[in-house]
């Protein structure tokens, strides 16, 4: 593709050279500023609206209902850290969750529900992995032609569409603490998307792959030339993003007792602006996963407290889409004046 | 994809200069520029020889109604990728189609319903949509990935839908609707020759204008162009607002077709004028979307669409054919992209 394209992002690498540049690169943008300040008015705004908002226990739903997003939002850091994007993220939720609920209606222990359930949106992940780095099509095409198929292959797969549910008494309980259960306290979809997160934010930041991955992300060709495995890293940042991807549909599997197709494909939106909210928080513009939880938190906190406040369903996907708007165009503002 | 407007134009001159070591042809194999087509035969034939139906006059009618809607938004899709590049992340994409198709016939439809005569309703609808074509247009200039921004101006617009009807669908009749969905003007449905005026001017706008080839250029090599005095900013901003109002008038056609403002349907066009657009790629010799390859393909989805009802297929297979359809169609473009390099 375009050589072009791929400048530095913000102009952190040329100011190296200059005298003084350690200061220039320590201060912080205006810009990094945005999704937090975001994030207060969310707070303050519905705090003073509704006084329920600023409960624990409201504070432990918001939390419980942000678990699955912000796993949805992770595999979807790493996808864009690698320099793609992954639209099949709901294909990949909705095969975790299709193979989990199938196994367990068949009767299986737990853990292989589980393992079933990971290893089908492994196939999705697979895939991509494939259509990206060995037949060279472009991320955004061959994820977009994933999600059509994996959407017909979910209908075909339940006949037509049709819902698997797990009744409570065939249901193991060791499979239904995944998604109802507590772990030190906290919801078990929480730990684990907490604990999701730490690993890939651990493995991006501290190993020799993810340096890798961020090489590949902002230069493919150099990272090549440099004797980096690009290739073989992107294709296992779309497994790992499946995988991720994948638990989130385990966890949504045992969450509502069944699988329902398309529900994962409520994510992909979502992800995507959280990604892209949290990489205004890096000078850079980088994704983080630490920027992707934010943005998912302000996703989350905004639909929680216009429940709070009962605002229509309608009014709610008008503001939820008016704030990705501006908090981007806010930060491409404030990029601009600082450069 | 950054090089291919060196190519020379091969066949202008077959006999002129043969005697030299002629140079290796950029550009894709000669053979493979037929895959695109041979798919589209085949289709055709196959379908033929499945439904005694589908080969009829009548049918073919259907298939170019129901691809104009497909095809207009096309077009406009078409003018964004030429003009945005293709960069993954910070090419030129538009999101918003699907949702400013259905906000443009719900406006005009609410409109026509409370009463408004259509010489307002129909210019407020494509008013509307170019609204939100503005704020592509200003999101991207200030510097937002167009995905970005298209993603959230589209999600704004359906949610705007949403709120304009309350999920319910606004039926309309008679009048402009009436004369696009059952008009004809010289024995051609009225849709399919709205269908070809704007192929006609769009076409010729992107084929055969120094505006068409500046948009080009401002795509495929930015900085090139902004070198060589293109104001690349304008021409991107421009691309937007030509994709919103024929995505706002494809809206209007969808409208008449189905007789009603149906909130919700504009989403589900969406992926299908992005394959349609970015299919166009493999009608075109030199790999770049075209205009001309977009009608190509809007009328093969059309008819796959359409064949496989006449055969009796169920719909969710529709989902996994096209799917492998895109897959089939960039993977091909992708290994000829490679030949084009090397």
């Amino acid at each position: 593709m375009t050589a072009t394209t791929e400048r530095p992002a913000g102009g952190a690498a040329p100011a190296g050279a200059r005298p003084g540049a350690e200061r220039h690169r320590k201060r912080l943008r205006p810009a990094q500023l945005l999704a937090p300040l975001s994030l207060a008015a969310i707070v303050v705004t519905f705090g003073v609206l509704s006084e329920n908002f600023l409960t624990g226990s409201n504070l432990q739903v918001v939390l419980a209902s942000s678990a699955l997003l912000a796993l949805a939002a992770v595999a979807m850091t790493v996808v864009v850290r690698a320099g793609g994007i992954d639209l099949s993220v709901g294909v990949a939720v909705d095969l975790g969750a299709y193979g989990a609920a199938a196994l367990v209606a068949a009767g299986y222990v737990p853990w292989v529900a589980v393992v079933g359930g990971l290893l089908c949106a492994l196939v999705v992940g697979a895939v991509n992995a494939v259509l990206v780095t060995v037949v060279g099509i472009r991320p955004f095409l061959a994820t977009l032609a994933v999600w059509l198929i994996g959407s017909s292959a979910q209908q075909l797969l339940t006949g037509g569409g049709a819902p698997i549910y797990l009744s409570r008494g065939e249901t193991p309980d060791g499979f239904r603490v995944l998604g109802g259960g507590q772990v030190l306290g906290l919801d078990v979809p929480v730990a684990a998307a907490l604990v999701g997160a730490l690993v890939v934010a651990a493995v991006l930041g501290g190993t020799v792959w993810g340096r890798v991955l961020t090489a590949a992300g902002d230069q493919p060709s150099a990272t090549r030339i440099a004797g980096g495995a690009a290739g073989s890293t992107v294709a296992s940042a779309y497994l790992l993003a499946a995988l991720v991807a994948g638990l989130a549909g385990v966890l949504l599997a045992s969450k509502s007792s069944g699988f329902v197709p398309f529900s994962g494909q409520l994510y992909v939106l979502d992800a995507i602006g959280a990604v892209f909210i949290g990489a205004t928080l890096s000078r850079t513009g980088r994704t983080s996963v630490v920027g992707s939880l934010v943005g998912v938190l302000i996703f989350t906190l905004l639909s929680n407290g216009m429940n709070l406040v009962a605002l229509s369903a309608f009014w709610q996907d008008l503001a939820r889409g008016l704030v990705l708007l501006a908090v981007l165009v806010a930060a491409a503002v404030l990029a601009r004046r600082a450069r | 994809m950054t090089l291919v407007t060196e190519t020379p134009a091969p066949s202008s001159g077959p006999s002129a200069a043969p005697a030299q070591a002629r140079p290796r042809r950029r550009g894709a194999p000669p053979w493979l520029v037929w895959v695109g087509y041979a798919a589209l035969a085949a289709q055709l034939v196959a379908f033929s020889l499945l439904s005694p139906v589908f080969p009829t006059a009548s049918n073919a009618v259907t298939v170019l109604t129901q691809g104009a809607v497909l095809a207009i938004a096309g077009f406009g899709m078409a003018v964004v990728l030429i003009t945005g590049g293709d960069d993954v992340l910070r090419g030129g994409i538009d999101l918003s189609t699907g949702a400013v198709v259905g906000l443009s016939g719900v406006v005009a439809a609410v409109l026509t319903a409370a009463g408004t005569s259509a010489v307002v309703a129909l210019p407020v609808a494509l008013l509307v949509a170019l609204v939100v074509g503005a704020v592509n247009a200003a999101a991207v200039v200030l510097g937002v990935r167009p995905l970005l921004a298209t993603l959230a101006s589209g999600a704004v617009a359906s949610s705007v839908t949403l709120v304009l009807t309350q999920n319910v669908k606004v039926p309309v009749s008679g009048g402009v609707f009436g004369w696009l969905r059952d008009g004809s003007v010289v024995g051609l449905p009225a849709s399919v020759v709205v269908l070809a005026v704007v192929f006609a001017v769009t076409a010729t706008a992107v084929g055969a204008t120094r505006w068409g080839v500046r948009a080009y250029a401002a795509g495929q090599n930015p900085v090139a162009a902004a070198v060589a005095g293109v104001p690349v900013q304008r021409y991107v901003a421009t691309s937007y607002l030509v994709s919103a109002l024929l995505a706002g008038l494809a809206g209007l056609l969808l409208t008449a077709r189905l007789s009603a403002g149906v909130p919700g349907v504009g989403d589900q066009l969406l992926l299908d004028v992005i394959l349609t657009a970015s299919m166009s790629v493999v009608f075109s010799r030199r790999l770049v979307v075209t205009i001309p390859g977009t009608l190509v393909s809007a009328l093969f989805v059309a008819a796959l669409t359409n064949g496989f009802t006449l055969v009796n297929v169920g719909s969710q297979w529709v989902g996994a054919v096209k799917g492998v359809l895109i897959l089939l169609v960039v993977a091909v473009a992708a290994v000829r992209e490679r030949s084009v390099q090397r």
